[in-house]
């Protein structure tokens, strides 16, 4: 057997930042972030139902609905992304739970990551290996990814609603979020 | 109501090709070593590579050429790029050079002939607005389409007659198959990987690389309509072909009522609660294009045509589905539902055999927008 050289046919960045970034702390005072997409009713009902829980801990919270990513709109969905990062403290980006949504997603919380800001992904577990994958793909193999049950979009309201409130400590674990002083001390 | 609009971000239009000159190195390898890429040592009989491809993630199941540094610069050879330019940063900032063009190039067996259509048809999937971020990720089957204007589409033997979306022997067949392999290798579509496709889609193998028959068509070429004259290649993320038949119309207005209701589905990409716009593009045959050109001799009307069809009464969708629409202001004042936003979001291009009886469509995937770039020429080195 002839023996010869080849050449890689690959490409693939060489830099990683394996960091999660820093904690999210004592929520009380701080600004947190939701971003949405048009996708997925269930995050829209988790979100709120997180937000709330946010909100009795004395945090600001706001939502931002990604949309389309190509032309004008793209360009203005781009810049609103941009100023949402800039009017909070703490961001927690979703969902991942499809292909597209999850590259998006993904993206999206790199780009509050790389921004400086305390960042979560949320991904239903089928798309978590993804996740995971695309994250390092672009650059923060590190980034904090929080695992929703799956399938879950295609949940009533009334089953979502448990999943919420059965994920809302894990998630703070995730994010590393205190409510109080004294677990934040702890 | 407020339809979204497609509307092409300004800032990212096509470049004026480049000219350019020669500097290769030619197939004995130059006093500097431009070949940037990691080397391996492998078995060069077809089916020991393609055993070491396959464990290495390289390959499309098909067998591959050795990517040799002989074969590789012997393509470089023929053209007139540096290897370590940047052509484009694809997804995950990976940035996609003349030489990892080559390499899959070569692995695919397409011609060194072929390089300028590949760049250009790289340079088109990698603008903003293709998003092939959505494209490679996505559970969708999509893949990119690429439709060629021009002289190069003989030069290159790009088939735009019977056969020219796939059975035709060709080497572009070989071009398509490069395209997907860069797609694979340094785009990062990677079924089970970095893409999530649920069924994934015959086209992802050697995808679609077609030529429009302009000779035959009553309209401008599909590149010049789109502002690019001459060699020109149209990329569109496609979900796969629809085909229409009809043996039983006669006139314009009968083929394109065919042809548009055929493309209206209630669970294709156009008509999708998460999807607020996207395009539609449509392959008429030349028959039918004669017709049709004879009756509607600007493209304007053809399209205009195709776009009233190709629309659904809201009362056609399920009840969650209609929200999701309306929800969109996708219902219109006389209660129907269209696929595109406008007219012109219906590209037309004219290709197929001379037997007729089929339109075939190409649905779009999520708001992927189609991009037309120019091919460049080579200027030939001087002998001198």
């Amino acid at each position: 057997m002839a023996i010869g050289t080849i050449l890689d046919p690959t490409a693939a960045r060489d830099d990683d930042n394996a960091s999660p970034g820093p904690d999210a702390g004592l929520l009380a005072g701080k600004r947190i972030g939701f971003r949405l997409d048009r996708m997925w009713r269930a995050w829209d009902w988790i979100s709120e139902q997180w937000a709330e829980s946010f909100r009795a801990a004395g945090a600001e919270v706001s939502f931002w609905r990604s949309a389309g990513r190509s032309g004008e709109e793209g360009v203005r969905c781009a810049r609103e992304y941009q100023a949402f990062l800039e009017s909070i403290d703490v961001a927690v980006v979703g969902l991942a739970n499809c292909g597209s949504c999850t590259g998006w997603t993904v993206r999206d919380a790199i780009t509050a990551a790389n921004f400086g800001l305390p960042t979560t992904a949320v991904a239903t577990q089928n798309f978590e290996l993804f996740a995971h994958e695309i994250a390092g793909r672009g650059g923060r193999s590190g980034l904090r990814v929080h695992v929703l049950p799956y399938p879950l979009n295609e949940q009533r309201r009334e089953d979502v609603l448990p999943v919420g409130d059965a994920h809302f400590l894990p998630m703070l674990k995730t994010m590393g979020a205190s409510l109080t002083l004294r677990e934040h001390a702890a | 109501m407020s339809i979204d609009l497609i509307r092409p971000a300004s800032n990212r239009a096509a470049p004026a090709p480049r000219p350019l000159i020669s500097r290769d190195c030619g197939p004995e390898g130059c006093e500097v070593d431009w070949l940037a890429s990691r080397r391996h040592d492998a078995e060069l009989d077809i089916e020991s590579f393609n055993d070491f491809a396959l464990e290495k993630g390289w390959g499309d199941g098909l067998p591959l050429v050795p990517p040799t540094e002989l074969r590789v610069r012997t393509f470089l050879a023929a053209n007139d790029r540096y290897p370590d330019e940047v052509i484009a940063t694809l997804p995950g900032a990976v940035e996609c050079t003349v030489e990892k063009i080559v390499i899959n190039a070569v692995m695919a067996g397409a011609p060194a002939a072929s390089l300028e259509l590949l760049i250009a048809a790289v340079t088109s999937v990698a603008d903003p607005d293709f998003e092939l971020y959505g494209v490679n990720t996505t559970t969708a089957p999509v893949y990119p389409a690429f439709v060629v204007n021009g002289p190069v589409r003989d030069r290159l033997d790009i088939p735009y007659g019977y056969g020219c979306f796939g059975g035709v022997a060709t080497k572009a067949v070989a071009i398509g198959r490069a395209m997907r392999l860069i797609m694979r290798n340094v785009a990062g579509q990677v079924a089970g990987g970095t893409s999530q496709t649920t069924f994934g889609n015959p086209g992802r193998i050697a995808g679609v690389l077609t030529g429009e028959w302009e000779e035959r068509s009553p309209w401008a070429p599909l590149g010049e309509r789109r502002g690019v004259s001459g060699d020109a290649v149209t990329s569109f993320g496609t979900m796969g072909t629809v085909n229409v038949i009809d043996s039983t119309s006669h006139s314009a207005g009968d083929f394109l009522e065919m042809t548009g209701k055929s493309m209206a589905y209630p669970g294709c990409n156009g008509f999708s609660g998460l999807v607020p716009f996207g395009e539609m593009m449509i392959a008429i045959n030349p028959i039918w294009a004669d017709i049709i050109g004879k009756e509607m001799p600007n493209i304007e009307d053809v399209q205009e045509c195709l776009w009233r069809f190709a629309s659904l009464d809201a009362g056609h969708f399920q009840k969650l589905h209609r929200e999701e629409l309306e929800k969109q202001d996708r219902v219109r004042a006389d209660g129907r539902v269209y696929l595109t936003p406008e007219p012109k979001d219906m590209l037309v291009f004219v290709a197929g055999g001379l037997g007729g009886l089929h339109a075939t469509g190409f649905h779009t995937f999520g708001t992927s927008l189609s991009q037309t770039k120019p091919i460049a020429s080579a200027v030939p080195a001087d002998p001198a």
